[in-house]
């Protein structure tokens, strides 16, 4: 069982992602509304995985992943995007993020996902 | 020039029904695109941006009820309250980047800006173009989607 940050901006997607990660088994530690709360939030709960939205106010997922990972470099990092923010998803990888999915989440991707970056 | 812009447009009008047949699983109807006022009154909706080599609006707008409706068929549970608000952002993220992704084949590259919500009356205008696609859902009412073009 990992222990996940989730972060997006969006409620009802936290909501969501929160259901399908908790049906897999795993541990939902925190969520986080933006990419400057989601870093101290990684700081302070050292999850295993976190699930980070591309856009979103005051700091946006590609810069977030990219100070997370210099804090927590073990740490596993998904994208989650629309489509249309491919060029966003090619900064991230370069970022540092492992793996993304692509709106409107489905249960049997993120968990390829997971299965994927935390093997 | 103006054959080109025409093209392109018409590819965003089909980027928009592709998209809604990809991500919208409830039986519904598209109504023929009809060029809209030089302003629109909307209640309840969701805006987002287009910027790229085409440049303009993606709205959403409707009664509460359809988006809520549209929410339960997705992802299977009811949307409602502030809720709503948050997932009605994330359906105009899904449809404007399932349009992008779409129109990309036909060599027009565009990006999104995140949603806006849109609550209690208000207008919108300063547009050149505004095509208004009805998507009719029989049991529940119309999402209007406009497409405004600078």
């Amino acid at each position: 069982m990992a222990k996940v940050l989730i972060t997006d901006d969006a409620a009802f997607m936290r909501m969501q992602l929160k259901d399908i990660v908790t049906k897999l088994g795993h541990e939902v530690v925190g969520e986080a509304e933006n990419g400057r709360i989601a870093i101290e939030q990684a700081k302070e709960l050292q999850p295993d995985l976190i699930t980070m939205d591309i856009t979103m106010p005051e700091l946006n997922g590609v810069e977030a992943t990219r100070e997370i990972k210099k804090l927590l470099p073990g740490v596993k990092i998904i994208m989650c995007s629309a489509m249309g923010q491919q060029g966003m998803v090619v900064d991230a990888i370069q970022a540092g993020a492992n793996d993304f999915v692509v709106k409107p989440f489905n249960l049997d991707r993120i968990k390829e996902s997971f299965a994927k970056v935390l093997s | 020039m103006q054959e080109e812009r025409s093209k392109a447009i018409t590819s965003l009008l089909n980027g928009a029904i592709t998209a809604v047949k990809n991500t919208i699983p409830i039986q519904h109807e598209i109504s023929k695109p009809q060029m809209s006022e030089s302003f629109l009154k909307l209640h309840f909706g969701v805006l987002i941006g287009i910027t790229g080599d085409l440049k303009g609006k993606l709205i959403l707008s409707g009664e509460s009820a359809v988006f809520s409706t549209i929410g339960e068929s997705m992802f299977g549970m009811p949307v409602q309250d502030d809720m709503l608000a948050s997932f009605s952002g994330e359906l105009g993220n899904i449809l404007a980047g399932g349009i992008s992704t779409t129109i990309i084949q036909s060599g027009i590259k565009t990006d999104i800006t995140s949603p806006t919500i849109i609550e209690g009356s208000t207008t919108i205008s300063g547009y050149e173009k505004a095509i208004h696609l009805p998507v009719i859902f029989n049991s529940t009412g119309i999402l209007n989607i406009f497409l405004l073009v600078d």
